[in-house]
């Protein structure tokens, strides 16, 4: 629902520390400004970095991202809130995206998003009291051959049946950086 | 006709617990980045025809010659040339692209950098989905790889002087990205809004330059073209539908799963002999290639699968991506539009008013025929409503409203009778204004609107 737009004329930006570090804009400026003609088209990667490393994107950071990337705050917030992938306001520690398509559909994801809501006593689009699990349901996840199947942040889970969907919930460590896709068996490249 | 082993899968088993991800000492060895070698040696008008001849039809979904798309990229060079690898893969039924890049990432590398030869690219973006976060991984490890190797780079592809560079560039979640201008749009750090055409991405694409935008299986077909010859490619599939392809086969079937056949083969075949049969129930219809495409009926099963059976005798709009939904007798065709209607009023950039406004209400009317509250003039209304809606009646920019037009369409007349029977004509139903209840909510939107649409 990439056209709705929202007041956001009440919206008070406190700011702190910064949200971008040095750190995070040297690791910008190295791995990507050479890679595009334009510094705005670092803009979904930096998005990107910034929603890996806390979870959601604050106002705060979209100012600083505007600043270091010498665009409008405004253009930022166009391109950010267009993208249903970066979250504006906090989520919980854990994303369990449900797959709601057609060949999930009728393979009965259904049931898995309705065993979330009971079981956490939250709406699609809510977080768990605890904070732990945000629930929302995605469009095509393009698994459909292994029907129905939900992703956990960055992992997807294929074949689930509400049994394995919980113990999976159940098996998440403390710290979401901790949570590691385990199919990946090989050593992850960073950059070239 | 003939398809003997399988072409583009060769390096990927059918048996599941024996895939792994070939990398690149692997993939050498079986005769990888051959090729690319013999590219180097050829000139990119040659390479232009090789392909041209072998009559590669885009397997992203429009089916329009790979050749001919190259061949409009300007010959003489005035700036840079850009590519733009289109693994945006986000039509519901469709996860060839994913199979591929999981399992045999260079033999997508390969077809780029021949590509990028024959058309004179310096930059190829390979624009891969948010949601793959672990395809995006193994892209990176495997480009790392390539570029150590000395495939990409600017030392020149094997120390000649054509110098290619290859980078991921990750989407963040629409579908809409998957048009190849909002693709561009996306590229370009703005909102994924398609562009009106022209001008044409191959004069005016990504920061307005000339661009070529293919989808990941188009390029995986190129290695195999150049090795073997047009002429070989075009013993596989139909005269005007050459090749090998692959299917994805999902829902109510025995085997499910990605399987490789040439193109032209029924939709019979394809159930019962890649997929394993029915599951649950016999055959009702299926999805043909994405949902965009629409639905192809109970007595259809002898469609064949190529890029004109399935449009001139199955009555849909194409074979797309050849991903098939396939559905049995106990399904409802009435909550299987809903479905597909819900997904493209969330999908719409919002650009188009009969698009955005035209889907959202179509979507409203489905879910108040899903409730048992349907009359005789909603099925009207929304007949009407689709012939309103796409590039071609000429309504809106890019053809997302058709893919909502035709899988409206097709569902209804091919299942009329379910659809009216839920509209009843003598129906003294009143509609309450809202009909609004849990099973229809949406996720928020980021921004954290609930607006339900
Ligand atoms: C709404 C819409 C969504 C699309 N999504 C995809 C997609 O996810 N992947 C893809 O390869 N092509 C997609 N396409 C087709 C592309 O616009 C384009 O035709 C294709 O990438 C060209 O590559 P090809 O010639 O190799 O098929 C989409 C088109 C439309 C209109
Ligand atoms: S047809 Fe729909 S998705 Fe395409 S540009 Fe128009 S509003 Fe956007």
């Amino acid at each position: 629902m990439a056209w709705i737009a929202e007041d956001r004329r009440q919206e008070q930006v406190t700011k702190g520390e910064p949200l971008l570090t040095e750190e995070m804009k040297s690791h910008l400026r190295e791995k990507y400004f050479p890679r595009y003609p334009t510094k705005r088209a670092v803009l979904l990667p930096a998005l990107h970095h910034v929603q890996h490393e806390y979870g959601w994107i604050p106002t705060q950071a979209l100012q600083e991202i505007a600043e270091f990337l010498e665009l409008a705050p405004a253009e930022v917030l166009d391109t950010a809130s267009f993208y249903e992938e970066y979250w504006l306001k906090p989520k919980g520690k854990y994303l369990v995206q449900v797959c709601r398509s057609l060949s999930c559909e009728i393979c009965d994801s259904r049931k898995l998003t309705d065993h979330v809501m009971k079981k956490y006593g939250i709406d699609v689009g809510e977080t768990s009291a605890d904070g732990r699990l945000t629930l929302v349901e995605l469009e095509c996840l393009g698994a459909c051959g292994t029907a129905p199947v939900a992703g956990i942040n960055d992992t997807l889970h294929e074949e689930l049946t509400v049994e394995k969907l919980q113990q999976i919930i159940d098996g998440l460590p403390e710290d979401p950086h901790d949570y590691k896709d385990p199919t990946i068996n090989f050593a992850e490249a960073n950059g070239h | 006709m003939a398809f003997t082993e399988p072409v583009l899968t060769k390096r990927i088993p059918l048996d599941p617990s024996k895939r792994h991800a070939v990398w690149y000492d692997e993939y050498e060895a079986t005769g990888g980045y051959a090729q690319l070698r013999r590219a180097l040696e050829m000139t990119p008008a040659d390479i232009i025809k090789t392909v041209t001849d072998s009559g590669l039809r885009g397997r992203g979904g429009a089916g329009f010659s790979a050749g001919q798309k190259w061949s409009f990229i300007p010959k003489e060079k005035k700036g840079p040339h850009y590519m733009a690898v289109n693994a945006d893969e986000s039509e519901p039924g469709t996860f060839k692209d994913r199979y591929l890049i999981d399992y045999d990432p260079h033999l997508m590398l390969e077809g780029i950098a021949i590509s990028c030869i024959a058309t004179q690219c310096d930059i190829a973006y390979i624009f891969i989905r948010g949601e793959y976060h672990r395809e995006a991984k193994v892209l990176e490890k495997a480009l790392q790889e390539a570029y150590a190797k000395g495939v990409f780079g600017q030392n020149g592809t094997f120390g000649s002087k054509h110098k290619i560079e290859c980078y991921v560039h990750r989407g963040a979640g629409a579908y809409i990205c998957g048009e190849e201008t909002g693709l561009l749009e996306a590229l370009e750090g703005k909102r994924g809004w398609p562009r009106n055409k022209p001008p044409f991405p191959a004069i005016a694409g990504a920061f307005a330059k000339p661009t070529v935008i293919n989808n990941v299986e188009t390029l995986c077909c190129v290695p195999p073209i150049m090795e073997k010859g047009p002429q070989w490619f075009k013993s596989m599939g139909t005269p005007s539908s050459p090749g090998p392809k692959l299917f994805g086969m999902s829902g109510h079937v025995n085997k499910p799963g990605v399987y490789e056949d040439e193109l032209g083969i029924t939709l019979d075949y394809a159930i019962n002999k890649l997929a394993g049969g029915m599951k649950g129930g016999r055959y009702k219809g299926s999805i043909c290639g994405g949902i965009s495409m629409g639905v192809l009926g109970p007595n259809q099963l002898d469609i064949k699968l190529d890029f004109d059976d399935v449009r001139f005798r199955g009555g849909c709009l194409g074979l797309g991506t050849a991903g098939m939904i396939v559905m049995n007798e106990h399904t409802d065709m009435v909550r299987a539009l809903r479905n597909c209607v819900r997904f493209y009023s969330h999908e719409s950039c919002g650009q188009c008013t009969p698009c955005r406004e035209g889907s959202a209400w179509m979507r409203k009317i489905l879910d108040r025929i899903v409730d048992g509250l349907g009359r005789a003039r909603d099925l009207e209304m929304l007949m009407e409503l689709e012939k309103t809606m796409g590039i071609m009646p000429g309504t809106t920019i890019c053809g997302l409203a058709d893919g909502t037009a035709w899988a409206t369409r097709t569902f209804i007349n091919k299942y009329y009778e379910e659809f009216a029977a839920r509209c009843p004509e003598d129906s003294q139903r009143t509609v309450p204004l809202t009909v609004i209840k849990r099973g229809n909510a949406l996720p928020t939107t980021p921004m954290g609107s609930n607006t339900r649409v």
